[in-house]
């Protein structure tokens, strides 16, 4: 994808089929260029997208139809109460004027802003506009949910309250999610599955509750005395080990080796440990993992 | 999603046409339109001359009133120089709707950047310019084509010689010069209205274009000595068109008077740049730049 002469999205290939799935990566990525493909807003210079197996060029209305969008800025109409935006939206999507107006009703009090839906939309807090833009994505029932930083400017409480949304709409199963953030966090708590993006192509992809299963003891040290002989002790026992400078030692253990063994090792090897934190891999080592590895060229992902 | 369960429910039922929601961009437009009580109040000052001009046909074709207060002679003339007083009055009292009700219905969603979520539903920038031009077309019809030729049709009817079917040339050229202008009023109210954050500014704009490149027609015309710079002159050029559409007499000289053609190229030329600047505008206003 090419935008204003610059290449956005570069050689991404791969299937997305999982329920909440999670677009991460840094300012400029192509996290919001990809969402605008996946809407039919961009036409893609090389190669073709597909949502529901619809290709988004040739069956754009048909696509819409069955995605509810939630744009990152504001956007909404502000002379309009939050009622008759939502209805408006949803008589848009194609649902008739009854049924619009009384699934508006209900995704207004889904989302919790039930008792402000006859007020006008510019008086809305921060807060109530992100949610209003979150409940006409939903109004006409979707399959499936783009979310473009669904949490972006919200106060911590009102962030907690679209992260238990979502949680909701994730759990209640009948629409999927692709949720684009920069925030690992809203990720983190909100998806199954991560997609990470850098500089327009794949840079990382995994099943986030499969890394959580499948985690490794992480330990960091700190240390002092002769680092290289512990690291070469341990890599014996089938640990990864990797030392830096001031004595610093990140491990990555077996759940046979536990803390004692380490301790042991390090007074065989005449090494003193001053500090040890154990952790588990996190949203965040997998993101930095991505950042710092040099991005797919052309790889097929599924996800 | 119910209210008192607070879930979320899938949407089963039925959906609508993509032609009916074309129709629901036109109803909500006219919704916004007519929200205003300003609207209401224009409207009702613009059927003031349609009922002065029914007064005179009244006037001209009632035996009584003739016998009595005109003395049998006919002071006012119900012919197409008529038709072109009443067309001109009304067409230039859609120009102030127009200025109203232009803004509206696009600024309030350009300034809101509400086209990324309006353009996200299965509709086009076509449905969504069509259906904003349906709804103001509709608006200034009200005050252009259908009193002109309620009032033809009146005039028909109080004639005491048969007179429609000798003058149809007149309701023809009421409903093109008419459709004419209002298609025209429509795209540029449209796209100045988009291009422009503010209300007032827009309605300013759409004043100005429509009389500062006359007062430079009228310097090119003067300075140049030739009839040309006319084109540049929508209040002249308009006059003539409408002369010409109606049969009435010209007003202007013979050597000032433009042929039809240019008029109507002008006019699709200005149409074209419209649906450009209209194009142009929604286009990098669809999605939001990441």
């Amino acid at each position: 994808m090419r935008l204003g002469g610059r290449t956005v999205l570069n050689g991404l290939t791969g299937e997305l089929r999982g329920k909440a799935i999670g677009l991460l990566g840094p300012n400029g990525a192509g996290k919001s260029t990809l969402i605008n493909t996946l809407l039919g807003f961009h036409v893609p210079s090389q190669g073709s997208a597909r949502v529901f197996g619809l290709d988004t060029q040739r069956d754009r209305a048909r696509i819409r139809q069955g995605v509810g969008y939630m744009p990152e800025n504001d956007s909404f109409i502000g002379n309009m109460t939050g009622v008759r935006f939502v209805r408006y939206m949803a008589e848009l999507a194609g649902l008739p004027a009854g049924e619009a107006l009384e699934r508006a009703h209900e995704a207004l009090f889904y989302v919790g802003l039930g008792e402000v839906r006859y007020r006008k939309v510019n008086t809305y807090s921060l807060g109530m506009k992100q949610l209003i833009k979150l409940a006409q994505a939903l109004a006409h029932g979707p399959r499936l949910l783009i979310l473009d930083e669904p949490t972006n400017g919200l106060d911590p409480l009102a962030r907690q309250r679209m992260i238990q949304t979502l949680q909701a709409i994730r759990k209640e199963g009948s629409i999927q999610l692709l949720i684009s953030s920069h925030l690992l966090r809203d990720i983190d708590q909100t998806c199954d599955e991560v997609l990470i993006l850098k500089d327009g192509r794949i840079a990382a992809l995994c099943d986030i509750e499969q890394e959580r299963r499948s985690q490794r003891n992480f330990i960091e040290l700190e240390a002092a005395g002769p680092t290289e002989a512990f690291c070469e002790t341990l890599r014996s026992l089938g640990c990864e080990c990797a030392s830096f400078a001031g004595g610093r030692i990140k491990l990555v253990v077996p759940d046979r080796i536990g803390s004692r063994d380490l301790y042991v090792v390090a007074s065989q090897t005449g090494m003193q440990i001053r500090r040890m934190q154990r952790r588990r891999d996190s949203l965040e080592d997998i993101f930095m993992r991505a950042m710092e590895a040099e991005p797919a060229r052309g790889e097929l992902v599924h996800l | 999603m119910s209210i008192y369960k607070h879930e979320y429910r899938a949407y089963a039922g039925r959906l609508t046409s993509p032609w009916a929601r074309l129709g629901v961009i036109v109803r909500y437009a006219l919704a916004e339109a007519w929200s205003s009580r300003v609207t209401a109040v224009l409207l009702t000052l613009s059927m003031l001359p349609v009922i002065v001009y029914l007064v005179g046909i009244y006037l001209a074709n009632n035996p009584m009133i003739r016998m009595l207060i005109m003395r049998g002679k006919s002071m006012i003339e119900i012919d197409p120089a008529y038709f072109l007083k009443v067309l001109q009055t009304q067409c230039w009292l859609a120009l102030v709707m127009t200025a109203w009700i232009a803004p509206r219905l696009v600024s309030f969603e350009i300034a809101d950047n509400a086209l990324p979520i309006l353009l996200s539903h299965p509709i086009s920038r076509f449905s969504y310019v069509l259906g904003k031009f349906t709804a103001l077309f509709a608006c200034l019809s009200l005050v252009t084509w259908v009193p002109c030729l309620l009032l033809f049709a009146y005039q028909g009817y109080a004639s005491p010689r048969p007179w429609i079917f000798a003058n149809l040339h007149i309701a023809g050229g009421l409903l093109a010069g008419s459709v004419l202008w209002i298609a025209l009023l429509s795209l540029l109210g449209l796209a100045l209205s988009s291009w422009l954050k503010w209300r007032v500014v827009a309605t300013g704009a759409i004043f100005a274009v429509m009389f500062i490149p006359a007062g430079v027609g009228g310097i090119i015309t003067g300075v140049l000595r030739t009839k040309w710079g006319f084109l540049l002159n929508m209040p002249v050029m308009m006059s003539q068109l409408w002369q010409q559409l109606l049969d009435a007499p010209q007003t202007m000289r013979a050597d000032r008077q433009l042929p039809g053609a240019s008029i109507l190229t002008v006019l699709l030329l200005m149409c074209g740049i419209c649906v450009l600047m209209l194009n142009a505008r929604i286009r990098a206003r669809e999605v939001v730049r990441g």
